[in-house]
């Protein structure tokens, strides 16, 4: 499997964008066409994962605390810890944009946000496949930091995946992912059909001050999908 | 038969073989198991091993943290283990990794600090008694450097380094196989190469890559093929594994090893297809200077020179606006000027920055470091300052030209040692004590003083880049002939590279363009290589790429047709778009200009406005409601995020005409007020932070953007001394609100009386009252607002 990138979703850079029906100008498409290309260019994605008996002393290392992670592999053989960047060459690409151009470093992030979220789609629709012709099942992908799973587990992943020298992921003291658009998370792989959860944002330790709840939205992972413009 | 000298293989996978967790750190493995790594690196020399590496890859002060144990006694226990299993047969080895947390730009640890992290590790693997050291499995060029000089520094043993690179020929970082001959060449090292990464199929063109580039011995120590992804299983056999290696003697290879994967029969195996190889000679060197991604080759001599433009931008003298950045550490006009000159077609960027009043050394590293997070072309550092040119080589990330030296002998004395200690290339004046020679031949003479000075010192010819000088024709008009003789003869006779500073030739004449170009024209035809331009005017830069496509430089002409091509529609588009600018723009309002966001309908406009206003009237009554109206439409969700800053961006325009003006007549800015922004300790996403500079920028405050991962102790003290009544703070994540919360208590614990603004994803209303801010700012428009309503 490898780490694909195939397009992007423009709902979703809208959304971003902080795009509420506003008057759509003709340039400012453009605009987001053309930094669409620089990022697609600037990319270079790479994916890394593995699996894991969940009964094995590998998983068992890993002791990822929360409901919401035991509740994801209840009935689960298997996890899959999986990682995906699109490397430093984004970084670079938005640092140098905030010098010689705000409007696009703005946009190329919104672009970028939308390309690792590709990118990790694609592996879950790859992994989802193969699973899904050896008879089993895969769950959604859940990352540290949402729910009840603390930021804190990143480390864990990373560590696990050797993400540093197999992808050129590292971690910042305060947790943060370098390169920054980069997406670590888990799956589960189990013998019988589990609904793939849309669950709302009640549940959600970020139920508070989610950034999309104050717009009066609600992210993928809880609540419904982002209203289609 | 050659020198071959077989390393060892792979540890980590022994290790997990033996029982090492998932997570659990190699090296306490090692001290609570002690007789488990003497075993495996003991049957690594029986295969043959002549140098092992000790158990100590990943013991530093970053991953040891929070294990109870130091540096210093996981160092020396794992050498001591593997002494023991070397039992005299075989060198030991210093084994360093990465230090696991990302260096600046993009990561947060400074290049100064990965140096101590080096330092405290290299003089424990010193005391422990290490044949050598080696850097393996480096991806980051910038630290490879910092590791090498904390060795060279601080111990006398042989140093050795490999990193690692994806099939494209980079690493994770960027890192190119050239940059890094270039740069660890320059620094001295003993040997280099390729570790990890693939295998050794995959490695070899890599390698065939990295001989052109270096003459010193190359390592090669690559994975047992590649990893299955479900697995982490490797695909090769030790059998297939030496077969494979033995084709690198002849790509000049004659260091040989295994990574993951490997095991002592791949090192058997390996030894034995070695045994009879033949190694290939080096050939002529490729040559030039180099960030971690990008190199600027030298061209060979003699031959059409290829042509390197040196941009000249960055450089107070005689740039009033320049000069007041510098004083106030705005790193951001300075970057502008290095974005702008990157994408004009510069191939280098000199950097001066001596200025009365500023510590030359100091900021020569602050913009060095500022410089290159935002472009990627190798940097000449432009100073007459020991001091200031050993900052700026030691801050280089890469192989930078040093400008410069003369024929003085005091000077080469002093500065020819910094040179070759960072391995940079020089560029000689042909002036000394006595001046500049007004003729040829005296130049030329200095010309030879200044060569034979490099080489008495180890620096190869290829890296001395002579300087005839330029004078200015309005003074000394019969200069600019004995000048361009010169330039002839130290090309086609001494074989050197030339520079020269181009745009000096016509100081003091009107239209100066013409003259420059003309003279550039002409001196590249003597032999000029590193014309010294401002890159930014299109005339000169349309010399050099019809220079390049005339010289055969420019194969085909291709950068030749894609840039006059691209032109001739542009100017068509121009000159249709001027002639509408020119009706639109009478009729155009300001707010219309900015609200499209239309930088240069902006800019005419505020040039028009300034023939009967002041500056500061067409700020308050021109720019600023313009602004307005565009804020509020953004407030009323009438436009949304993308317009808001083109809109901004557009104002800029307007506003930079102004405060060029006003720099120009040596005035103090107008400023509505001074604010800090910062994005707080710990936290690196700092975009939101840079919208609301732009904006509040535009609104006429002067911001000091101190840029993000600030300490508290920065925050507070910058406050003080620019006597700040705003601050703005930002923070992205949860885990980076704390110091957010710490740095306003900070600010009040000091004293200073000061407004606080705060914003970020995570944030809201009520919990930026519980941290103590005075205002929350949900957006780049409500700091605006902020703003008016502290500073007015």
């Amino acid at each position: 499997m490898q780490a694909r990138l195939t397009g992007f979703n423009e709902n979703e850079i809208l959304l971003y964008l902080g795009y509420r029906g506003q008057e759509y100008p003709a340039e400012v498409e453009e605009q987001i066409k053309r930094c669409e290309k620089e990022v697609l260019a600037a990319a270079s994605p790479r994916l890394i994962w593995r699996k894991l008996s969940t009964d094995g002393v590998d998983f068992a290392a890993l002791s990822l605390e929360g409901k919401d992670i035991r509740e994801l592999l209840k009935g689960c053989t298997e996890a899959v810890l999986m990682a995906v960047t699109l490397g430093q060459g984004i970084d670079r690409l938005l640092t140098r944009k905030s010098v010689s151009n705000m409007a696009d470093a703005v946009i190329m992030d919104a672009c970028a946000s939308a390309a690792i979220e590709n990118v990790a789609d694609n592996f879950e629709f790859d992994l989802r496949e193969e699973t899904e012709a050896s008879g089993r099942y895969l769950t959604n992908r859940f990352s540290p930091g949402y729910g009840d799973l603390p930021l804190s587990a990143q480390k864990k992943l990373c560590a696990a995946l050797d993400t540093e020298r197999k992808i050129g992921l590292s971690l910042s003291p305060a947790l943060l992912m370098i390169p920054g658009k980069s997406v670590t998370a888990i799956l589960g792989i189990s013998g019988t059909t589990k609904p793939l959860r849309k669950r709302g944002c009640i549940s959600c330790s970020l139920f508070r001050d989610c950034m999309y709840r104050r717009e009066g939205k609600s992210c993928k992972i809880y609540g419904s999908p982002p209203d289609p413009i | 038969m050659y020198n071959r000298i077989i390393l060892d293989g792979g540890m980590g996978t022994m290790l997990q073989a033996a029982g090492l967790g998932l997570g659990e750190r190699p090296e306490l493995f090692g001290i609570n198991h002690p007789e488990i790594v003497e075993k495996i690196q003991r049957s690594y020399v029986e295969a043959g091993s002549q140098v092992i590496y000790a158990n100590t890859f990943g013991a530093n002060v970053h991953k040891l943290a929070g294990t109870g144990y130091t540096v210093e006694e996981v160092i020396a226990a794992n050498i001591a283990i593997a002494k023991k299993a070397a039992d005299g047969k075989a060198k030991v080895a210093l084994d360093v990794g990465p230090i696991g947390e990302l260096l600046e730009p993009l990561g947060m640890l400074s290049f100064e600090k990965a140096y101590e992290i080096y330092a405290q590790i290299v003089k424990a693997g010193a005391a422990g008694g290490a044949d050598l050291v080696i850097f393996e499995t480096m991806t980051d060029l910038y630290e490879v450097k910092a590791a090498v000089l904390a060795a060279k520094e601080n111990s006398d043993l042989p140093v050795w380094a490999t990193m690692s690179f994806e099939a494209s020929g980079r690493t994770f970082t960027g890192t190119t196989v050239a940059a890094m001959a270039l740069t660890l060449t320059g620094l001295g090292v003993d040997a280099l190469g390729i570790n990890c990464s693939l295998g050794p199929k995959e490695l070899a063109p890599l390698v065939g890559e990295l001989r052109q580039w270096t003459d010193l011995p190359l390592i090669v120590k690559p994975n047992a093929g590649l990893p299955d992804p479900a697995t982490g299983a490797y695909s090769m056999g030790a059998a297939e594994f030496g077969q494979c290696m033995a084709g690198y003697p002849e790509l000049g290879a004659s260091i040989f090893g295994g990574c993951c994967g490997t095991t002592p029969e791949f090192i058997r195996a390996l030894a034995d297809s070695l045994r009879e190889a033949e190694m290939s000679g080096t050939k002529e060197l490729r040559r030039g200077v180099c960030s971690a991604s990008q190199t600027a080759e030298f061209g060979k001599i003699p031959g059409h020179g290829r042509i390197l433009v040196i941009g000249e931008r960055i450089n107070p003298t005689g740039k009033k606006r320049f000069a007041q950045a510098l004083r106030e550490g705005d790193m951001n006009y300075i970057m502008e000027r290095a974005v702008e000159q990157a994408e004009a077609g510069a191939d280098i960027l000199d950097i001066n920055v001596g200025l009365p009043g500023v510590n030359e050394p100091e900021m020569m590293t602050r913009v060095v470091k500022a410089v290159q997070s935002v472009v990627s072309l190798p940097l000449q550092i432009d100073s007459s300052d020991p001091a200031a040119i050993e900052a700026g080589l030691r801050a280089v990330d890469g192989r930078a030209i040093v400008n410069s030296v003369n024929g003085e002998p005091e000077v080469l004395a002093k500065i020819l040692p910094i040179v070759k200690k960072y391995g940079a290339a020089v560029v000689g004046l042909t002036m000394d004590k006595g001046g500049i020679p007004q003729n040829a031949e005296t130049r030329v003479a200095i010309a030879e003083r200044i060569l034979q000075a490099a080489k008495d010192h180890g620096i190869p010819r290829e890296d001395v880049l002579i300087d005839t000088l330029t004078l200015t024709i309005s003074a000394q008009q019969e200069q600019a002939a004995e000048t361009l003789k010169a330039v002839r003869h130290v090309y086609e006779e001494m074989g050197l590279h030339c520079v020269l500073g181009v745009s000096n030739i016509s100081f003091g004449l009107p239209e100066r363009i013409h003259a420059t170009v003309n003279f550039l024209i002409q001196a590249m035809h003597c032999g000029l290589d590193f014309p010294i331009v401002n890159p930014n005017q299109k005339e000169m830069m349309d010399a050099v790429v019809s220079y390049r496509a005339l010289s055969g430089e420019d194969k085909d002409c291709a950068a030749y047709i894609e840039r006059f091509a691209k032109n001739a529609s542009d100017d068509a588009a121009a000159v249709s778009s001027k002639n509408m600018t020119h009706t639109s723009t009478s009729g155009m309002a300001m707010e219309t200009a900015v609200l499209k966001g239309l930088k240069q309908e902006v800019a005419n406009l505020t040039e028009q406005y300034l023939e009967t206003m002041s500056e500061l009237d067409v700020i308050n009554l021109k720019l600023i409601p313009a602004l307005d109206v565009v804020g509020e439409k953004y407030e009323k969700q009438q436009i949304f995020l993308p317009q808001l800053i083109n809109a901004a961006n557009a104002a800029c325009a307007g506003f930079d005409l102004i405060k060029t003006r006003i720099a120009g007549r040596g005035e103090e800015n107008l400023s509505k007020g001074k604010i800090l922004l910062a994005t707080v300790e710990g936290d690196i996403h700092d975009i939101g932070k840079n919208i609301v500079r732009v904006v509040l920028e535009n609104y006429g405050y002067q911001v000091i953007d101190l840029g993000r991962d600030v300490p508290v102790e920065r925050v507070v003290e910058s406050a003080k001394r620019e006597n700040v009544p705003l601050v703005g703070l930002s923070a992205l994540m949860t885990t980076t609100v704390n110091s957010m919360r710490k740095t306003i208590e900070a600010l009040r614990r000091s004293g200073h009386p000061c407004k606080i603004f705060v914003g970020g994803a995570v944030l809201t209303e009520r919990y930026a009252m519980e941290i103590g801010a005075d205002f929350y700012a949900k957006d780049a428009k409500a700091s605006a607002d902020i703003a008016k309503e502290v500073l007015g």
